[in-house]
């Protein structure tokens, strides 16, 4: 069972390395139907009534190493296609991740219309050979667009695979990403195949009286396999029944070709115990599995029933959510058995409370009211408001932080785009403590910049990386001690140097726009604020750095490598310590510590982000491509900021200098000529 | 004197201790960037384990202090400027605390640099040995073995040798041993190769072999080292030889009816006990191909007594003064059912636990005087709203 097992992760591994293999059947191939017409239809009449998409949304999958909603899986995969969460068809009418994907498996001839593969050039369709009228230089596309153009995509893709990514042209890279995309939708098109038709045992006596029929279904074949290899032997031993053993082998071959379909959802909760069988099964499993000399229990038996029920009843709208129900119930005690469905209705209102955009749009909103309040200082509901949104922002913010964790059982930061939400909601919330000590305004404008940019950095992250944001940890980070320490300071002490870089940059760009020129405590509060920020991070970035040598020191057997990920930590220390040494000894006063503060934000972004785009060392998690570009604007904003503000002060130096010698030269020309 | 008092001031100054900062981050800033097209062991052996540097900015040198240097200046200024000369008041008590904690970081730095060994022991299922090798250095080892059937050992360490070339020969010599060793050639990464009649070769060729030098890895550990050796006996005779870090077996000798071997061969050292790895467990999430965890299940065999143990990721086993990390593991195309290796990395450093303390000191330190600080503002900012 465990070698079984072992091979076939093996070979499930192998076709995931080679996805494109398969893709290089020809077309009617990958899409003809078995044989025979499908039970269930391709096309559906009426929408998913609601009670059904919340069941369906609330199905277990086994996917990424973890158990999942199928209505996570169902959104991270649209935003792999497609790049957002939703599919726009004509009209007004909008499709949720999870009724797209029941589409997608169960009425795939409706689905194959929707226009979800997002091309971002042109170019990339002409390639592969389609001639487009009437579509933008970046649209999207229906599989069946796609599908004329198929055996060319693949073909392309498999020519740039040999091309190192580094190498590939954009529009290379786009063709492969395509080819991996329209393969991905065709797995999952084709998982219900299985289910929509019959196997024809009417060659086979033996077969037609073990069923009874003329047919049988897929599950009924799995579920009495070991009568039909015990048929099998029969046949083998006895001479005189090639015919037959040829109709029985041929009803195994084709039921066989089928599973080989059905995709690698991972719908079934293994019965065992989590630690005795960690995988679930996915259909194809279940076929293999049924060929052992146990058989496969009933219950799997029962569980595929189910599935076929859904897929045959697809488009009776009725009889189809009965079955849904039904699989439902039958699947989920299964997994909650496993201790593996308790969070999953966490994750879901996670999803649905859509906490981040909530937040993201309060944050604007407290900006907005920021913003207002520099313009009518005195108006009173203006302040209040700013505060209460950035507040309830802020709160919001937290807790889609606890919930994650609550989902994950982890600490707050475990990954790169938790990285983000975690500085984003730390920051706000030293901003609003700053507010609460200085009553100074800005503070509370800082909190809703730091807010906004942070939550769109989040969400542009999750775009571009199109994947759970979620996973699983490889080996080392398996250590919530760690995560929970270490990583937690480390990214705090991000966050007060982003912060600082912040409040410096608004102490800069005031001074070049001639802001607040008659009020100079303006100036010494931010001053203040940017200086307590950095002794703040300071604390958080030296006891994270240190505690990340210990770290390494208890996993790898050193406290200090010179990794880039270390030396990146390093630096914002050293940066910070440089800043409040400089200031101890006079070299720097206020402009200077704010210029400084304000570079400083660059170095905390080459260690949290920029040393991840070298391409060595220990750390290299997270993804990184498309990163560079934000990042160098990010470089290029911070520096040209500094440049002009120190032009703009050596101006005034220059300046003041002048006019303090004129008046110089002016009263000394006075005392030269008393009388 | 006055010129004294000035150099003490200078070493002590708020402005030294900024500029090598700045000097210090400019070097990490390079030395990762470096790791890049080099690779971390010359990124780290040009920049952070030097004392000058010339760094290449395109077609300009830059010469530069080394990161080892910086570092030892800022020590200097850090215990005359930030302890000695601190101005001890309450208000710098966290100041001073602090500094106390680096301190104590750069202490533990020092007995690692200079007291630490650390290699690997690897073993396959079923294997044991009290033995840990070095990824990195050297050794020249003579055995030989005695009637009792004990293995008489006398070794010359890598920086006895690491610098022998034509005309300034490393001999290594011991006193009780009828020969010497004289080293004529060493190369840190090479391969050896036969003398084929096209080859042409400006190394010596010793019984039909030469070593040719490569490039180094970048991986330090990947590197191969070989020499050519030349052995004089007590009455002047001179055999020629080569030594390879791959060879299988040590070259053999005979002097005065005595029997010796002689290997190039990594650094080793004795543990205090015997590890024996029973199972290595690699486990990957389910249905995924993304490492879960690796562990290590070890006997470690002490005089009569046995312990088991795991080792496994952030787990590592601690042992009379070593410390013993799951590293790596083999065969890589292992399918299921083969017999694995473990490599587990061997440490032993007696500051092992120094930057934990130094850690909770400067933790202690900033803590108390940040809040010192913020308590002064607090106030000044409520007498200013009074």
């Amino acid at each position: 069972m465990k070698f079984l097992a072992r091979t076939l992760a093996l070979l499930l591994a192998l076709a995931a390395l080679l996805p494109l293999a398969r893709a290089t059947q020809s077309d009617e191939d990958a899409h003809s139907g078995t044989h025979g017409t499908p039970h269930g239809p391709l096309q559906r009449s009426a929408p998913w009534p609601a009670e059904t998409l919340d069941l369906a949304a609330s199905l277990p999958i086994q996917d990424g190493g973890r158990v999942k909603p199928l209505s996570t899986y169902a959104s991270f995969m649209l935003l792999r296609l497609n790049g957002k969460r939703a599919v726009e068809l004509l009209g007004d009418a909008k499709l949720t991740p999870i009724e797209w994907l029941l589409d997608v498996l169960f009425v795939p001839g409706q689905a194959e219309g929707y226009p979800v593969f997002m091309v971002a050039d042109i170019q990339v369709v002409e390639a592969i050979g389609l001639t487009v009228a009437d579509k933008k230089k970046r649209d999207r596309y229906s599989a069946a667009e796609l599908r004329a153009g198929r055996a060319k995509l693949y073909e392309l893709a498999r020519e740039y695979e040999r091309i190192e990514e580094r190498n590939r042209s954009t529009v290379q890279q786009q063709v492969f990403t395509l080819a991996l995309n329209l393969d991905a939708y065709e797995r999952l098109e084709t998982s219900f195949d299985f289910a929509r038709h019959d196997l024809d045992v009417s060659g086979s006596v033996g077969l037609r009286k073990l069923f009874g029929a003329d047919s049988a279904r897929f599950s009924q074949l799995v579920g009495r396999m070991r009568e039909v290899m015990a048929l099998q032997r029969g046949l083998r031993s006895d001479a005189g029944s090639t015919g037959e053993l040829q109709a029985l082998n041929g009803v195994l071959q084709e039921a066989g070709a089928m599973s080989q379909r059905t995709g690698i959802l991972a719908l079934v909760p293994s019965l065992g115990s989590v630690e005795a069988e960690p995988e679930w099964h996915a259909v194809e499993d279940l076929f293999l599995h049924s060929f052992e000399p146990d058989g496969v229990d009933a219950r799997y038996v029962a569980v595929l029933a189910h599935l076929e029920d859904v897929a045959r009843s697809a488009g009776d709208m009725p009889r189809c959510s009965k079955a849904i129900s039904d699989l439902h119930g039958a699947v989920t005690p299964m997994a909650a058995a496993r201790g593996e469905y308790e969070k999953i209705g966490l994750e879901i209102s996670y999803y649905r409370a859509n906490l981040i955009t909530n937040s993201l749009v309060l944050f604007i909103l407290g900006f907005l009211l920021a913003a207002g309040l520099w313009l009518a200082p005195r108006v009173k509901a203006l302040y209040v408001g700013a505060n209460l949104a950035v507040l309830t922002a802020t709160a919001l913010l937290t807790g889609a932080i606890v919930m994650r964790c609550m989902i994950r059982e982890r600490p707050p930061v475990s990954t790169l785009y938790e990285t983000v939400l975690f500085v984003t909601a730390t920051g706000a919330l030293i901003a609003l403590a700053m507010e609460w000590i200085h009553r100074q305004r800005m503070a509370l404008s800082s909190a809703a910049i730091l807010g906004v940019i942070g939550l769109f950095i989040a969400n542009g992250y999750e775009t571009l990386d199109k994947k759970d944001t979620m996973p699983q940890l490889v080996a080392v980070l398996d250590t919530n001690f760690w995560l929970a320490t270490h990583v937690t300071a480390i990214t705090i002490g991000y966050s007060a140097g982003m912060l600082a870089a912040l409040i410096a940059s608004v102490y800069l760009a005031s001074k070049v726009l001639g802001l607040k020129r008659a009020d100079p405590q303006y100036f010494r509060n931010l001053t203040r604020m940017t200086y307590g920020t950095l002794c703040f991070g300071l604390i958080f970035s030296v006891v994270g750095t240190i505690l990340g040598g210990i770290w390494a020191n208890e996993s790898w057997g050193r406290f200090w490598g010179w990794d880039p990920k270390e030396n990146g930590a390093l630096l914002i220390c050293l940066a910070q310590i440089v800043v409040l040494h400089a200031r101890m000894g006079g070299y720097v006063r206020d402009f200077g510590l704010q210029m400084l503060a304000a570079f400083g934000g660059t170095v905390v972004a080459f260690s949290w982000f920029g040393v991840n785009l070298l391409g060595v060392g220990l750390h290299s998690y997270g993804f990184t491509s498309g990163i560079q570009a934000a990042l160098w604007t990010y470089y290029g904003i911070q520096w040209g900021l500094m440049v002009v503000a120190g032009a703009h002060r050596l101006y005034e130096r220059a300046r003041d200098a002048a006019v303090s010698e004129a008046l110089r030269a002016n009263s000394a020309s006075g005392k030269a000529n008393p009388n | 004197m006055k010129f004294l008092a000035s150099i003490v001031d200078a070493l002590s100054s708020l402005w030294l201790s900024c500029t090598l900062l700045v000097l210090l981050a400019l070097l990490t800033w390079l030395g990762t960037l470096y790791q890049v097209d080099h690779g971390l062991f010359a990124a780290q052996v040009k920049y952070f384990d030097s004392l000058f540097l010339i760094h290449q900015a395109g077609r300009v040198a830059i010469p530069l202090p080394g990161a080892t240097l910086v570092m030892g200046i800022l020590f200097v200024n850090l215990v005359m400027g930030g302890i000695v000369r601190l101005r001890k008041t309450k208000a710098t008590f966290g100041i001073f605390v602090t500094h106390i904690g680096i301190l104590m970081l750069i202490a533990a730095g020092f007995v690692k640099a200079y007291y630490s060994e650390d290699g690997h022991v690897t073993l396959f299922e079923g294997q044991r040995s009290n033995l840990f090798e070095s990824y990195h250095h050297w050794e020249v080892a003579i055995t030989e073995p005695l009637p009792s059937g004990e293995v008489r050992e006398s070794v010359a360490a890598q920086e006895d040798f690491v610098a022998a070339a034509p005309g300034q020969p490393a001999i290594l010599r011991t006193g009780s041993l009828p020969f010497d060793v004289e080293m004529s050639r060493f190369y840190p990464n090479c391969d050896v190769f036969p003398k084929g009649p096209m080859v042409g070769s400006d190394v010596p060729v010793v019984d039909g072999f030469f070593l040719q030098a490569r490039p180094l890895e970048k991986e330090n550990e990947q590197n191969v080292a070989g020499a050519y050796v030349t052995l004089i006996g007590r009455a002047g005779q001179r055999r020629e030889a080569i030594l390879h870090g791959a060879s299988r077996a040590p070259l053999t000798v005979e002097y005065d009816g005595r029997r010796f071997g002689v290997a190039l061969r990594r650094e080793q050292w004795v543990m205090p006990f015997t590890v024996a790895l029973e199972n290595f467990e690699k486990e990957d999430h389910p249905r995924m191909m993304m490492p879960k965890s690796f562990s290590s299940d070890v006997v470690v065999v002490e005089d009569s007594s046995e312990r088991k143990v795991k080792i496994s990721m952030n787990e590592p086993l601690r042992q009379e003064g070593l410390v013993l990390y799951q590293a790596s593991w083999g065969p890589s195309n292992a399918r299921p059912g083969d017999r694995l290796f473990s490599t587990l990395a061997v440490v032993r450093n007696p500051a092992d636990q120094y930057p934990l303390y130094a850690c909770i000191v400067i933790a202690i330190g900033l803590v108390m005087h940040f809040s010192l600080k913020l308590k002064k503002h607090i106030r000044h900012e409520a007498e200013q709203a009074a």
